[in-house]
């Protein structure tokens, strides 16, 4: 095992009058590791990472970083750490190249033209350098925050939420660019409600719910661990195919993506076999018929009993 | 140091880059001069009445008052000859006259018939911080060129002398509205800046989480309150020196530039900024910011004498201006602007600058970067 960059043990964080939004939770981050905190809104992952980021203070629990309790002294943690906010926009006004230098300078160090432009060439800015910040696209501005969260060379990076509101081709920009952070030896602490996200980037995920931390591990250990089932994919098989199934008392349910296939768990391996002859034997109209293995999204919607969409739980 | 220099530059190349800030901090003060200026001065360019004693013997004195007539700036008055112009410069109060003395012809004839060199004068009294005196300056040279080129080319013989009627400060000088509205222009634009911007500045900082980015770098609390006072302090300078010369040179303008002017600005700047970062505190997000500094703000640039002098307030608002530190920022660049008087204008200064210190200690207690 790699050596531990955060160490949190029992955490709570209690809003009065009576808000839970850290609930006793505990977790460690290990070394070059990217660790993505998973949770619908009001989880309480800003809190959690503010909380490490030495900006809002625990109501109990104790929280290590880097062998250091944070409440001790966080300026010496301050040099070794970049935060990027949620919601993050860059100063309207000042050009990506300023900004760096802006904030450099903000953290004593001496910054060379050349330096400014390698830091943006890293983000992929660097083209945009010379533009006021408020005309970047929505990616670009993360990015520029990225940017911003990295002039003092942290060795611990907390993203929270940095893909939120973006296209899918400014998440894909994002992700390659904190897997390239990674790859350069950065811890990084990600919040996100994407689940595809967790599952790409993540080493390690926790999922939080409500204060508490529900399911933790690699994304394929929460599977393997909370997955509930195999599922078999009756393509096109509809509504009138879901009715047929639930007269012989096989419990499954349409796939609420397109509502056109209906998705059969299987819970025990030793079951597969005869589910697959009651399945094909059938008088079912669909076009195919295969399996597939469980994702992260059943696991958050076998763990919390409702699906998350941008943060949202729905039925 | 360096923090506060970068933070210094940064925040101002926003402000500077802002519209919004640029118009409050240097267009609208200059607007406002000149539109009260004008509403007040009763518009248009009136004549000049200029006063002239002609004691010459022969044609040229005459020709030069024509000359001058033709003009269109004046109306010339004729002082009676058996008058000795000082005494009545004074019992007239002029600010400005002309004086040809007796052998202005003659002398001429004698410089062109011997071709010597040397000159003939004219004398103007005036009073040189009177912009009148300076029109009537430049128009008497430009008629004396004109003379002496058709008498004999190229050298000069007429030359004006220009003598100073108004030695040193006892002279009453005639204020004018413009006077007592130009301090109030400046600490008007001195408040809106630094409490309106202020104020602004800190709600959307906190919405957009830059105060939780700050606390992670090694900028201190006072550091960045200190960049914005000194960057506030610059800016201020720069819109009281415009305003004051577009006075200056629009209107017949006496309030003067003083040091002390500058000082009270500078403090003036460090009251109402921490007064902006005192309301901050309790905004959320910039709605309410502009709602509550406009709250703030309106009342107190009518009540402490921005527009009106305050003695033409009931007594019931004088009480109410009382506790405005505008009014003491107005009333200390009267003092030193307008009436000279440097000691009052120190005890107004003490007071602006007591109240803001009570706004900074409390604004860099109560400011929060973080959360609880
Ligand atoms: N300063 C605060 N005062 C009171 N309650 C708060 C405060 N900050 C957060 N909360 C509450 O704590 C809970 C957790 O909030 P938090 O912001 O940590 O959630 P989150 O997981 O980051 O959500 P999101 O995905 O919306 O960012 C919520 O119920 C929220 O309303
Ligand atoms: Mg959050």
């Amino acid at each position: 095992m790699s050596e531990t960059v955060v160490e949190v043990r029992d955490l709570s964080k209690y809003y009065p009058p009576d808000v839970k939004a850290v609930d006793g939770i505990s977790f460690t981050i290990g070394a070059g590791q990217i660790f993505s905190m998973l949770g619908p809104n009001g989880a309480g992952k800003t809190t959690t990472v503010e909380i490490l980021e030495g900006l809002r203070n625990p109501t109990s629990g104790e929280v290590m970083i880097f062998g250091q309790n944070i409440l001790k002294d966080y300026s010496k943690l301050r040099k070794r750490v970049g935060i990027l906010p949620q919601n993050f926009e860059p100063f309207d006004l000042l050009k990506p190249w300023e900004a760096i230098q802006y904030w450099t300078q903000l953290y004593d160090i001496r910054i060379t033209k050349k330096e400014i432009n390698r830091a943006l060439e890293r983000v992929g800015l660097f083209e945009r350098r010379n533009i006021h910040s408020k005309k970047l696209s929505g990616g670009e501005k993360r990015k520029l925050g990225i940017a911003l969260s990295l002039v003092n060379n942290p060795e611990l990076l907390f993203l929270d939420e940095p893909t939120t509101g973006l296209d899918p081709k400014g998440r894909r920009d994002l992700w390659a660019l904190i897997n390239e952070i990674k790859e350069k030896g950065t811890t990084v602490f990600l919040t996100t409600h994407y689940l595809d996200e967790a599952e790409r980037l993540a080493d390690d995920v926790s999922i939080m719910h409500k204060g508490k931390i529900i399911a933790e591990g690699s994304p394929d250990n929460l599977v393997e661990k909370y997955g509930k089932a195999t599922i078999v994919v009756l393509e096109g098989a509809g509504s009138s195919g879901l009715q047929k199934l639930k007269e012989k008392g096989i419990d499954a349910h349409l796939d609420d993506a397109d509502e056109r296939d209906v998705l059969v768990p299987v819970r025990k391996h030793s079951e597969m076999k005869s589910m697959m002859c009651t399945l094909a034997s059938s008088d079912i109209n669909m076009a195919d018929i295969y399996t597939r293995r469980e994702t992260l999204e059943d696991v958050f919607l076998n763990l919390v009993g409702s699906k998350m969409e941008d943060g949202v739980l729905k039925e | 140091m360096n923090r506060i220099i970068s933070d210094t530059i940064n925040f101002g190349k926003q402000y500077m880059r802002s519209r919004i800030g640029m118009f409050f901090a240097l267009v609208f003060p200059v607007l406002i001069i000149l539109v009260f200026g004008a509403i007040f001065m009763g518009g248009g360019t009136s004549k000049i009445t200029l006063h002239a004693q002609n004691l010459d013997e022969g044609s040229q004195g005459d020709a030069f008052l024509n000359a001058l007539n033709s003009t269109t700036l004046f109306d010339i008055v004729e002082i009676p000859s058996n008058e000795s112009i000082e005494q009545y410069i004074n019992n007239n109060s002029l600010t400005v006259a002309i004086f040809i003395p007796k052998n202005f012809t003659f002398d001429i004839g004698e410089h062109l018939l011997f071709n010597e060199p040397g000159t003939v004068d004219i004398i103007i009294y005036g009073d040189p911080s009177k912009s009148t005196y300076g029109t009537v300056i430049g128009a008497a040279e430009a008629v004396a060129e004109g003379m002496n080129f058709r008498l004999i080319g190229k050298i000069p013989i007429i030359n004006t002398v220009p003598i100073n009627i108004n030695p040193g400060d006892d002279g009453e000088t005639q204020f004018n509205y413009i006077d007592f509205y130009l301090p109030g222009i400046v600490g008007f634009t001195v408040m809106t800046n630094s409490l309106f911007a202020m104020t602004s500045t800190c709600a959307e900082y906190r919405q957009r989480n830059y105060y939780k980015l700050l606390a992670t770098t090694n900028i201190k609390k006072w550091e960045w309150l200190v960049s914005k006072f000194i960057f506030y302090t610059l800016l201020l300078w720069l819109a009281l020196v415009l305003t004051y010369f577009v006075g200056r040179a629009v209107f017949d303008m006496q309030a003067q530039l003083t040091p002390i002017a500058f000082v009270i600005i500078a403090v003036g700047a460090f009251t109402f900024t921490a007064m902006g970062m005192l309301v901050g505190i309790v905004v959320k997000d910039p709605e309410g910011a502009s709602a509550i500094a406009n709250a703030i703000g309106f009342p107190m640039m009518f009540l402490s004498g921005t527009f009106f002098p305050l003695e033409m307030m009931p007594d019931y608002l004088q009480i109410v201006a009382g506790v405005m530190p505008l009014t003491y920022l107005n009333n200390g660049l009267r003092d030193t602007m307008v009436y000279f008087n440097d000691g009052n204008a120190l005890i107004n200064l003490a007071i602006v600058f007591i109240i803001g210190i009570v706004f900074f200690i409390l604004a860099s207690k109560f400011m929060s970067w973080k959360e609880k």
